[in-house]
């Protein structure tokens, strides 16, 4: 089931899309490095707009909210669920594939980007754990995002609209704003950790505890799992 | 027929306004058995039901003695052939039974033993190691079937399979269901829209229209069911003025209709075959003469509307 559903969502023809985030991404890493800038600043605060806060959770609605709901609508999920295996564990294991397939690509985007960014920089001291946090912050994000769309597209017909309006309104938006409502996004809980990982760029400015974030993250995401495994045991396909 | 392996008492299953089976009864045996029906007639719900992909809104389903419906042990024993599009077509016609077979929890040289079992049996092994898309329509649908049972289950729900196919590859796969049944021992439940068809394969038929069964048992009592049926013939010619006469003292005549032309009648029967062999005599006793016959009630769905009573 995980080894299935991993491989149709890596050979999906969505890597050219992934393929052409890269470049872009490179592109504007490459760019910014030869700008007068710190460079732990610079790369932090890149990594941080481009790839955690913006590209994550586009990706994890693209590939999270039609995981699921592609397969009910062209009926090839007509296989898992006519196997003899509970529904919930079907569940985890397109829960597992999705995290495997949207960490890789994550990190292999951050990767390039960042490695652009200090081909041209020149490599500084630091870099790497600003690289190896950065990925630990999207492999977390892949985690929680990931539980997010996955039910939403179990759950809703058209989960692509709504997650939109979560992605940008919610999380980017009301993510942003100063005080408590900020405070109740996955994204804010992320850079709060990330801020104790990471001693550059804007995400330092993110307050808060992190292990009070760590909490609510999993706590979410083990809600929205059992959430979603529930909602798909109990879906008819017709 | 003998110990039962599908019933259903009372069993509705609608979509918002759509009614797809409306209190719907049926008992079906051991062996091959055939659902007939028209399109729109509820043979995929039904199919849907008993793998539990859907639940009934009413009524009672058992299924080798359990409930479908939330209930993945029971899919051990149950493989399922849909009447749609379903197969990766990226994966070789072998990869594809390996994904089955592993989502049925088989692993290792037995899947891979099983797999090459099936695809002989379905006559696909020259080509198993070719991605599906290029297979054709008869491929793609012995895949289907192969699919279906490649984790030996007591039962098996073929929908529609002869669907799209041509005469040659439809007479094979007819022959491999009966073989499957024959040889392998697996129970089959077959649907098609074509009666012809499914007498091919069984003589246990049950026939559903609307959501309901309306006839089932052996092919013959059902075939004189429907031969009984009442049929409107329309006759064009000479002398139809003589000819509605004599139809009108024939005991199988329940109305004769003629126009104002007097070149054509319209006559309602309820036995065509005695009204079929008459046509000779009536033909010389009246001296009339026949361009044209045709009956409006030939069709299937004209059958299925008599036996649903409507």
């Amino acid at each position: 089931m995980l080894t299935f559903s991993t491989r149709k969502l890596l050979l999906n023809r969505r890597w050219v899309l992934v393929a052409l985030v890269s470049v872009l991404v490179a592109a504007v890493m490459g760019y910014v490095a030869t700008q007068e800038i710190d460079p732990l600043d610079g790369g932090s605060f890149l990594l941080n707009t481009l790839v955690l806060s913006f590209l994550l959770p586009i990706m994890a609605l693209v590939y999270g909210a039609s995981m699921i709901r592609n397969e009910i609508d062209d009926r090839s999920i007509t296989q898992v669920i006519t196997s003899p295996m509970d529904r919930r564990m079907s569940y985890l294991g397109y829960y597992l594939a999705l995290i495997v397939v949207l960490s890789l690509m994550l990190l292999v985007i951050g990767t390039v980007g960042w490695s652009s960014f200090y081909l041209v920089m020149g490599l500084e001291k630091g870099a790497l754990d600003l690289l190896a946090s950065y990925s630990l912050l999207l492999i977390i994000g892949s985690v929680v995002y990931s539980s997010l769309f996955l039910a939403m597209g179990v759950v809703l017909k058209q989960p692509i609209y709504l997650g939109l309006l979560y992605a940008f309104v919610w999380e980017a938006f009301v993510g942003s704003l100063p005080g408590a409502i900020g405070e109740l996004t996955i994204i804010h809980n992320l850079k709060v950790i990330g801020s104790d990982l990471i001693d550059h760029g804007n995400i330092t400015e993110v307050t808060g505890d992190p292990v009070t974030a760590s909490l609510a993250l999993a706590i979410l995401t083990i809600g929205l799992l059992i959430l979603g495994a529930f909602a798909f045991r109990e879906k008819e396909v017709p | 027929m003998s110990t039962s392996i599908v019933r259903a008492q009372g069993v509705s299953k609608w979509y918002g306004n759509v009614i797809g089976l409306n209190n719907f009864n049926i008992d079906i045996g051991k062996g091959i058995t055939g659902i007939v029906g028209p399109n729109g007639s509820g043979k995929s719900t039904f199919f849907k039901l008993i793998i539990g992909t859907i639940k009934a809104n009413v009524g009672e389903l058992a299924v080798l003695g359990g409930g479908p419906w939330r209930n993945p042990n029971q899919l051990k024993d149950i493989g399922f052939c849909p009447d749609y599009e379903n197969l990766p077509m990226d994966l070789s016609g072998r990869d594809y039974l390996r994904l089955v077979g592993g989502l049925h929890g088989m692993r290792g040289p037995v899947l891979e033993r099983r797999a090459s079992e099936v695809l002989s049996i379905v006559g696909m092994t020259s080509t198993s190691n070719r991605r599906m898309g290029g297979y054709s329509k008869g491929m793609k649908q012995r895949m289907r079937i192969a699919g279906s049972f490649v984790h030996d289950p007591k039962l098996l729900l073929l929908d529609e399979p002869l669907t799209g196919t041509d005469p040659v590859v439809r007479k094979e796969l007819m022959d491999m269901i009966k073989a499957l049944n024959r040889d392998l021992g697996h129970d089959v439940i077959v649907s098609s829209h074509v009666l012809y068809e499914v007498e091919r394969m069984t003589h246990e038929v049950a026939l559903i229209y609307k959501g309901r069964t309306v006839a089932s048992g052996n092919i013959s009592e059902i075939r004189g069911l429907m031969s009984n049926h009442p049929h409107h013939i329309i006759l064009e010619g000479e002398n139809m003025t003589n000819l509605a006469k004599s139809l009108i003292d024939r005991p199988f005549t329940v109305s004769v209709e003629l126009r104002q032309d007097r070149r054509s009648l319209t006559v309602e029967v309820l036995r065509p075959d005695e009204f079929f062999d008459s046509m000779p005599d009536l033909i010389r006793e009246t001296g009339c003469q026949i361009e044209s016959m045709r009956s409006l009630d030939d069709d299937l769905e004209s059958v299925f509307r008599y036996l649903a009573g409507w």
